[in-house]
């Protein structure tokens, strides 16, 4: 997977790709509209994440360049956070948007989702049994078992351990948790998150020997099964 | 001011002042000078006439006679008494039969033209013409006019400088006015303007202005509050930012250890992000952004949904929640789940263990809305409550967990509130305390 990042803040730029090196994609990186939109039209990138201010052209003016011809996939990166400014960035072509500033992970995340939309309609089967370790969870009769024991869980519970279970050995942060499983989308009460994931791990990891959920300071939560 | 001349109200009604009197004394001057012209000429014409009667007296006295000489002595008798008078007597053939006229210019005289009877019987009557010198009458007008034009202008002078006078004493209180404001600066909006001895007409201005002001200065007063409120806290994140990073360099760490320091650096980067959004939230909403509204079937179900989010922690504080009540309308709802999520967490952070919390919806009138989130815990000080929703502020310093909560969470509730046409509202006796927002319920109810 190659990926493009046009962004004109060098060391933003030089965490992005770093950060998306160790997922394994390639990256190019390009500070200035120009430069940018001439590696964009030269060469076939997956997904371009471009930044909304840039200089030389700015990056509304790039899309709309880029549009023309191409139907590269584009994450677009500001710092204005109005409505407004989001459903422009859309309109002119944008696939997805995130506002600076943003945890890494998030934009990870993001890209993994926009790759699998665009690599076409090679949609996986609807997975209906998840398995970590010794966890369980048949998402069809909505049941988890760890160690063939049954869990006892509330609808918010089993929404969160679905979740975590669907992205194993994958850090989530608190945000991305609030939105997906409670549909929440903005970022505040991060302590609501962590005593929904404290409930759950009472009734998923303290009554067993190993723990599976894990906290990442300062990033979020993982589920994987860790060596002891 | 904008206008280019004049340039003052003093130096304008001066001049207005000015030219009103100078037109004023000119028609007056006018018509002095033409109702004196008018009565020389009628003098004139009058004297003219009664002369032209002497002389066809003297005629008709002539003719009894019979003698054209007497005539000729009689006129030479008539001119002697009357040296301004001119006299010319024309025999019907044209020779002259008397003539005592004083070269002068035609301009200078008044004249007019009759026959008289020649007192020869069966002669034709002479032709008179009888002239009357009229410089000294002309002089005489001249002079007058002369006083005419003098009086204008020396009147229009003088009531002009009485008028700009009386103008500059009218202006006084306006120039103190604009003293007093050019004594105010930024640094003293607290001062006020003196309208004590202003006229009435200045009263409403002057009202007006110390509202302005009024109101500038608690802005102010406000922006300088939390410009100190916003630096005291970014400052804790940034000094234990700091610290942790110059504690992480000073000596070789284990890979744990800076990884543990790594992710208290992301945690104190990720509040300074959380206090910065929610303050550019809360600029825009001042700047005017407005919600973005959708048809709402049903509150409750919003409420319930953010209830489920908060499900867990309400568990660990050993609460139970329930919502009252129900209303429809348009609402946004994202903005809603954030104002309902901050009320709930404030609630739980404060109800006393045990308890309920509750949620209230109300549909007080047809096109306002208000939800109340209540719980029991300690009574707010009712000289806190109007304060609640400022930001940064806290009712109890004490009790804030400044980690988890800064204090910008019911000021964004109070702004929700006023993008959807409403406001906050709070209050608390005997330990129960509600605080809450009021919506208008349709995009109608927007001012």
């Amino acid at each position: 997977m190659k990926l493009l990042v046009i962004e004109d803040e060098v060391k933003l730029a030089e965490y992005i790709r770093r950060g998306l090196q160790e997922e394994g994609y390639v990256v190019d990186l390009a500070h200035n509209g120009i430069d940018g939109l001439h590696l964009a039209m030269e060469s076939d990138y997956d997904l371009i994440v471009l930044d909304g201010m840039l200089p030389g052209i700015d990056g509304l003016g790039l899309l709309a360049a880029l549009r023309q011809s191409k139907r590269t996939p584009v994450v677009m990166l500001t710092a204005r956070v109005k409505v407004e400014d989001r459903v422009r960035g859309l309109q002119s072509g944008a696939d997805d948007y995130l506002v600076k500033p943003f945890a890494f992970s998030e934009l990870a995340a993001r890209i993994q989702a926009l790759l699998r939309r665009t690599k076409g309609p090679s949609e996986p089967e609807p997975v209906r049994l998840l398995q970590v370790h010794d966890l369980e969870l048949d998402l069809i009769g909505r049941k988890a078992t760890r160690c063939g024991q049954k869990l006892q869980l509330t609808v918010q519970e089993f929404g969160l351990l679905s979740l975590l279970m669907r992205h194993e050995g994958q850090v989530l942060s608190r945000t991305e948790i609030a939105a997906q499983v409670w549909d929440m989308n903005f970022d505040s009460n991060t302590n609501v998150i962590d005593a929904a994931v404290r409930r759950l791990r009472s009734k998923v990891d303290e009554p067993f020997h190993r723990p599976l959920i894990h906290t990442v300071r300062g990033m979020g939560y993982v589920l994987e099964a860790r060596d002891e | 001011m904008n206008s280019r001349v004049p340039k003052t109200l003093g130096s304008r009604l001066s001049l207005w002042l000015a030219l009103q009197s100078f037109f004023g004394l000119l028609a007056v001057c006018i018509a002095i000078y033409a109702a004196t012209f008018y009565a020389f000429r009628s003098h004139q014409l009058e004297e003219l006439a009664h002369k032209k009667g002497l002389l066809e007296h003297f005629a008709s006295e002539a003719l009894s006679t019979g003698d054209e000489k007497m005539l000729g002595h009689k006129l030479r008798d008539f001119k002697v008494g009357h040296s301004e008078f001119g006299l010319r007597v024309l025999r019907a053939e044209g020779t002259v039969f008397f003539e005592d006229v004083v070269p002068s210019a035609t301009s200078q005289r008044r004249l007019i033209e009759f026959e008289l009877a020649s007192p020869v019987a069966g002669h034709r009557p002479f032709q008179v013409t009888l002239s009357q010198d009229i410089r000294k009458d002309q002089s005489l007008l001249e002079r007058i006019a002369a006083a005419l034009v003098f009086a204008a202008l020396g009147g229009t002078l003088l009531v002009s400088c009485g008028g700009y006078l009386l103008v500059w004493l009218g202006l006084r209180p306006l120039r103190e006015l604009s003293t007093q404001v050019q004594g105010l600066a930024a640094d003293s909006l607290h001062r006020r303007l003196d309208g004590s001895n202003q006229p009435g007409e200045l009263a409403p201005l002057v009202a007006q202005f110390n509202d302005l002001l009024a109101r500038l200065d608690a802005s102010y007063e406000h922006l300088e509050g939390f410009n100190a409120d916003v630096a005291h806290e970014l400052m804790t994140p940034l000094a234990t930012l700091t610290s942790g990073a110059e504690l992480a360099l000073s000596s070789a760490k284990s890979v744990e250890e800076l990884r543990d320091t790594l992710g208290s650096s992301l945690e104190d980067l990720q509040r300074i992000t959380g206090i910065v959004q929610d303050m550019l939230f809360l600029s825009q909403a001042d700047r005017g952004a407005v919600a973005r509204r959708v048809h709402t079937p049903s509150l409750a179900a919003v409420v319930k949904q953010v209830a489920d989010y908060h499900e867990a922690a309400l568990e660990d504080a050993g609460l139970s929640l329930v919502v009252v009540g129900d209303a429809v309308g348009e609402f946004d709802v994202s903005l809603l789940q954030r104002a309902l999520s901050n009320l709930i967490g404030n609630a739980s952070r404060y109800a006393s263990s045990g308890s309920e919390v509750r949620v209230l919806i109300n549909s007080s009138s047809p096109n306002e809305v208000s939800i109340q989130v209540e719980n029991r815990g300690s009574t707010i000080e009712p000289a806190a409550l109007p304060r609640l929703f400022d930001r940064f502020f806290r009712a109890d310093m004490a009790r804030s967990n400044a980690n988890r909560n800064h204090g910008l969470g019911l000021a964004i509730v109070a702004a929700i509130a006023r993008m959807h046409g409403g406001r906050p509202i709070a209050s608390s006796s005997e330990g129960v305390t509600k605080v809450g927002l009021v919506l208008g319920s349709s995009k109608t109810s927007e001012s």
